[in-house]
Formats: C-alpha cells, structure tokens, sequence
C-alpha cells in the first residue's frame, strides 16, 4: 500500500522516484483487484462467508544445498500473496501460505506433504524440484489433493497422475528449443552432453540428445556425474577426445561453474550450453572471463521484455537489497500465488467447498490464467507451453541472445 | 582415451586434487592414533575453518594471510575446546566408545547447522572467482591450484613428519598414542598430547578447507562428504598409520579419476563406497604393506611400550 507519510519531503528526486514506484504498485494492486479476485460472492455458502484464510500449502527446499533458490521462491510467493491480501483477497478472505521445508530431499517432501493434507488440510500445494514432484505425487494422486509444479522440470512430471500438474514448462520445451537452435541457428554438428545423475539431469540430457541427432547433430559424448563430485577431469578428457563443437552442461547452480572451470583449465575452448538454472550472476563473478559466449535459456520474459519484471525487480532489490536467485524462476512463483487465488475464486463462486478435487475441477474448467511476471498460463493437459528466451553472456552480463516460440 | 597424455593428465590433476584429501586423512588419521578417536566432529571444525576464512576474506576484506590465521585459530580453538569441554569429560567417566562417536558425530551436525543459521546453505567460494591460471607443461594442463594444492600438501606432511620424529613434542604424541596411560607412568601429559594433536588436525584441515574453497562452491553441509573419504583412507591405510593413510588418500583419489576410463563418470563416487565395504569386511586392520626396517631406533628417554614409528603405529 502507498505510505505516503512514510515518504520523507527534502529527499527530492529520491522521493519522486519513491512515489512512482509506489503508484505502480497501486496500478498493479488496481490490476489485480480489475482481475475479480477481491469481489466478494454473491450469495454464497458457508465456505464463502467464512472469513477464514484460504490456505495454500508450499514445500520448498529452505534448508540445504538448494535453499538459495527455495527462500527466495518463497519470498516471491509472499510478495504475490501480500499484493493479493492488500487488493482484499479471494472474495473478502484473505490467503495464507503454510510453507514447509523439503531441504530437496523427497522424504522429507513426502512428510511436508502430509503435514500439509492431514493437520493444515490444504486443498492445493505449490512445490518444487523434480525429485521431491515425483516423490510426492503418489500421496497427492491417494489423498485427491492437488498439486501444482511451480519450478522443477522432469518431462515425467505430465505423467505423474490426475492430481499434479505443472504451472512450470517442462524439459522438453526449453531443452527442446535450445538443442534445435544449437544445430539450426548455430551451425553446430557435434555435441557433448554432460549432465548432472539426478532426475532433472537425466531426463534433460535425453531429451538434448534425441533432438538434436534427431535435426540432423552427432552427440560424440553423454557423460554422466555425481551430483557430489567436485573432480571432473577424466570425464572432460573424455570429451576432449569426442572433439565436440558444443557442450551441453545440465547441472546445477553447484556444480555447472566448476564443470566449466574444469573445462576451460583444460583448454576446452567450445561454446557451452545450459539450462535455466545456470542463469545466475554468480556463476558469470566465479568464471569471470571464462563464462563468456555461455548460453542460458529462461521461461520467462525478462526486465526488456515486459515491465513488470522491472517493477518487480526494483521492488525485490528494494526489500532483500541484493538480486533474486534464478529470477526466472521466481516469477513463475509470484505467478503460482495468482493461479492458486483463481481457483479459489472459481470454487468458491461455485458454492463448493474448496477440497483438491473441486480445486482440479477449477483447474481444468478455467484452463486459462493470468500470469502477470511469466505470460498467460494455458494447461494444455499436464503440461504448460511457454516461449523460450536464450541469453548469453557477453562481457560479464547475461544479454538476450533469441525468443523462441 | 589411451593417449599417453590423456593418462599423464589424468594421473596430474588427479595426484593434486588428492592434496585436499591428503590433509583430511592426515587430520583424521593422527587424531584416531593419538586419542584413539573417530573424530567425526572434524566435519565441523572443516565448516568452522571454512567460514571462518570466508569471513575474513569477503566481509572483513582482509588478506590471505589474515584469513588462513582465523581459519587456523578457529578451528584450533574449537579442536581444543572440544578436547577440554568434551572429550576429557567423557574419558573422566570413562564412556564407551559409542559415546565418543555419538558426541563427535552431534557435536558436528551442531556446528554444522550454527554454520547453516549464521552463513546460509548457498554455495560459497573464498574467492569470488574460481578460474585459476594455467599453463602447459609438457602438453598436460598444470593450473596455479594444482601447484599451491601438492606443495601446500608435501610441505605439511614433511613438517609433520620431522615434528613426530625430531621434536620431544612429537615424540610425546606418538608416546601416548602407543599406551597413554604408560606415557603418564613416564611424565608425559596425555591431555597435553590431545591438544596438541587437535592443534595440529585444526592446521591441517584449514589448510584443506583453503583449497576446496579456491576449487568450487562450499556449503556447511559439505564436510560431511570430506569426512568420509577421510575415513575410507583411513582404514584403508590402517589405523594409527598416518602417513601409509595419506598415501591411501593418494590411491583413492586416483583410482577414481582413472576409473573414469572403464566406468561413467556418474559412479565415481560409489567406488569410495565400495572401497569402505571391502575393507571393512576384508581389511579391518587396514592393508598391511611390508614393514620397513627402522633406521634408527627412537630415543629412549620418550619412547614406552612397543618402539615408536610413527608411520607404523599401534
């Protein structure tokens, strides 16, 4: 909300940028409350007279290895629900996120799961990363709850039943895009492909290799590596031997810098490609000159392509005083927040009780969402489509290379 | 992959990324042989001497030397406070052996999740960059990392070596570590010997710490993973042997990076593994190598129990 008291008077052009920043958040909250999600029912039943929050359940991984991207996909989720809650919430009641910690770990995921079904009773759960998706699925499929896949990208997540789906385009779209344009737009023929031997790894790396011979390409080496490893000289040697003119990297934000590292200490000198989790500034201050030319795709539009991604940044970098981890990736969850507010909306105009069936029924009726950060969400059966944006780094910065739709 | 200097590369960088688990074996191996310990709460002390130096280096913005001096400190003080708060409690009591590991292997995961409220879990790196120079020696790739990782790695072991051979000090540890109570009989302080072996563990596992953060990212929960491997080299080398525990670090590390040639890379891991469970079944005592004949005998005036050599103790 607007503080315009709050709004110091000498600090001049300061307060005026203040100030417009302000009145485009107010513009965004008029935008959202222009969305119906705050108009309250007419007539309605018990469920829509309650002022109770509506509760959205959330497992991410905040402790970890990976809990620098799960806080900041929080934070972007209490930011999407804060400007929900100020715009007057779904039908006069407020929302509430009941976040739970998965550390990345599927066991730990598959409790945070239960403690959110059996004692919070959510009707729908936001969450992330493939292997605790897959881990969890089985217990969403039993229990009729649904749940939504706002980050993590196994092509295997479309087959996981009829109570997940995938807010989050999948593998095959962006690692799809990127090997085409590998061999279409930049005229390479012979690719190495080395991948991380986890779900995410696996999957992608398939995928990468199948489409690219499949345009035309010679994969001349697919190593796998330990999500552990710290030592990848042999498996590099071996590459250097295939002799590729491209290097595919799938891995994460832990490993990939030291991959390439390793890679260029080895005189590896070809052009390399990754996925969404190497767009990551840190990756470009540990490589320095080393991450040059590197390719990276990302789902979502970034600060040039659509200005709420800007206003969305300044007002991050604002309240965390540092950039997001993977920003991409946490527009999709500011976006995941709305989704989730739609389909209460939907149950609740419907006089239902807001339960993960009626929820998956709100899903597929309404099948069309507004995603203000990542572009209109379509469920086109378990999967989402999304154009792709590939960067690459060029002088210490990730530049926009391409748009694929 | 035959070529000869794709195995000479393979056997360099191999050789020097063993420096790192050279030091942790050594840490580890010295501490089993003096106090008689599995000391898994090195994993701590591992995170301690990390952030430690990574505090000092990015938001102190001092130099190096600063930074490996609180690394050093830190760790030492924590080794030693362990030894003091901890470890001479539980002797008082005279714990089972069970409680020693149950307290290390807590008292680890405790620091670990301070280290985790207080730094984060994202992955760290000392310096901001990790690229290091490197030039071709040879046809093979020889970094800057590679060089500070085996001299930082051959200078320690060889103090270490002339300390337990040429100084009363060292001699006092390999006293107790052959019959402490003997030791005592003779005026040599077996606490004093703990400490000053946890000292001596602290330096090494800071030195450690320093390369694998040059190398790539660290998070708290990262030493758990080194601990291991200092203790699969560890019962490979057999207990109590310092320096035929380093040397075993040495194999392991290679045998992993020239696996690489018959197996994927994705099981490179799984060999360690599979090393921990051959020589616990087969190897209990660690791999017996042929004693070598002592040059000298060690001076009489420290020496109790069977003659002290300390690259085959106990």
């Amino acid at each position: 909300m607007l503080q315009q008291g709050s709004i110091p008077q000498h600090k001049g052009k300061a307060m005026q940028s203040k100030l417009i920043t302000a009145l485009d958040r107010r513009r965004f909250l008029q935008a959202a409350a222009a969305a119906g999600l705050s108009a309250p029912l007419a007539g309605g039943g018990a469920w829509a007279q309650s002022k109770d929050p509506l509760k959205i359940g959330v497992t991410m991984p905040l402790t970890g290895s990976q809990a620098g991207y799960g806080n900041d996909f929080v934070i972007g989720m209490r930011q999407s629900l804060k400007d929900l809650n100020d715009a007057g919430g779904v039908a006069g009641r407020p929302l509430e996120l009941i976040v739970l910690d998965t550390q990345a770990e599927p066991p730990l995921g598959i409790n945070a799961m239960n403690k959110l079904i059996n004692v919070d009773k959510a009707p729908v759960i936001l969450t992330a990363w493939s292997a605790v998706v897959k881990a969890q699925a089985p217990t969403a499929n039993r229990e009729k709850v649904l749940l939504l896949n706002t980050g993590a990208n196994a092509p295997e997540i479309a087959h996981l039943g009829d109570f997940v789906y995938t807010l989050f385009p999948l593998a095959d779209v962006d690692i799809t895009a990127l090997a085409k344009y590998t061999y279409e737009k930049l005229g390479k023929r012979k690719a190495a492909v080395l991948y991380i031997n986890n779900d995410t790894g696996i999957d992608a790396a398939k995928i990468y290799k199948d489409i690219f011979e499949k345009a035309g390409g010679q994969v001349v080496a697919y190593e796998a590596y330990d999500p552990k490893a710290t030592e990848f000289s042999g498996m590099l040697l071996k590459v250097r031997a295939a002799n590729p003119d491209m290097v595919h990297v799938h891995g994460l934000i832990t490993d990939v810098p030291m991959v390439i590292a390793q890679m260029r200490q080895l005189g590896l000198q070809q052009r390399i490609s990754s996925y969404s989790a190497g767009y990551n500034q840190k990756l470009i201050d540990q490589l320095g000159p080393a991450a040059e030319d590197f390719i990276v795709t990302s789902l979502a539009p970034g600060v040039n392509d659509n200005p709420k991604v800007t206003e969305f940044l300044e007002r991050w970098k604002k309240e965390q005083n540092r950039a997001p981890n993977g920003l991409p990736y946490i527009q999709y969850q500011y976006d995941s927040v709305l989704v989730a507010a739609q389909l209460y909306k939907h149950v609740l105009e419907k006089k239902q009780e807001p339960t993960g069936e009626t929820m998956r029924e709100a899903l597929l009726a309404v099948k069309e969402f507004d995603s203000p950060m990542t572009g209109k969400t379509v469920i086109d059966g378990h999967r989402v489509n999304k154009p792709v944006f590939l960067l690459n780094v060029e002088k210490g910065q990730f530049k926009p290379l391409a748009k694929l739709d | 992959m035959t070529d000869p200097l794709v195995l000479l590369q393979i056997l360099w960088t191999g050789a020097a990324t063993s420096a790192i688990f050279v030091l942790l074996t050594v840490a580890f191996s010295l501490t089993q042989k003096v106090t008689g310990l599995w000391n898994f709460a090195q994993a701590g002390f591992m995170g301690i001497a990390f952030y430690a130096m990574f505090y000092v280096l990015n938001d102190l913005q001092m130099p190096l030397i600063a930074a490996l001096a609180a690394g050093a400190v830190c760790a030492a003080l924590a080794a030693v406070l362990t030894e003091v708060i901890g470890l001479d409690v539980l002797r008082a009591r005279k714990s089972g052996s069970l409680m020693f590991f149950i307290f290390t292997l807590i008292l680890a995961q405790f620091i670990i999740y301070m280290l985790t409220l207080v730094f984060g879990t994202e992955p760290q790196t000392l310096y901001k960059s990790i690229m290091s120079p490197v030039r071709i020696v040879g046809g093979i790739a020889v970094s800057n990392w590679d060089l500070t990782a085996v001299a930082t790695a051959a200078t320690m072991l060889t103090l270490l070596f002339f300390f337990l051979k040429t100084t009363k000090e060292g001699q006092f540890l390999v006293a107790v570590s052959d019959n402490a109570k003997l030791a005592e009989l003779y005026g040599i302080s077996a606490k004093r010997a703990y400490r000053v072996t946890a000292v001596i563990a602290a330096l090494f596992i800071c030195a450690a710490m320093y390369l694998t953060g040059t190398r790539g990212g660290v998070t708290p929960n990262s030493p758990f993973e080194l601990v291991l491997a200092a203790t699969i080299a560890t019962l490979l080398g057999g207990m109590g042997r310092v320096f035929i525990g380093a040397m075993a670090a040495v194999i392991l590390a290679l045998i992993q990076s020239f696996s690489v040639l018959v197996i994927s890379s994705r099981w490179q891991n799984l060999l360690l593994y599979g090393f921990l469970f051959v020589t616990i079944t087969l190897f209990p005592r660690g791999i017996n190598l042929p004693r070598l004949k002592p040059k000298a005998a060690a001076s009489p005036s420290v020496t109790v129990g069977k003659p002290a050599d300390v690259t085959q103790g106990s």
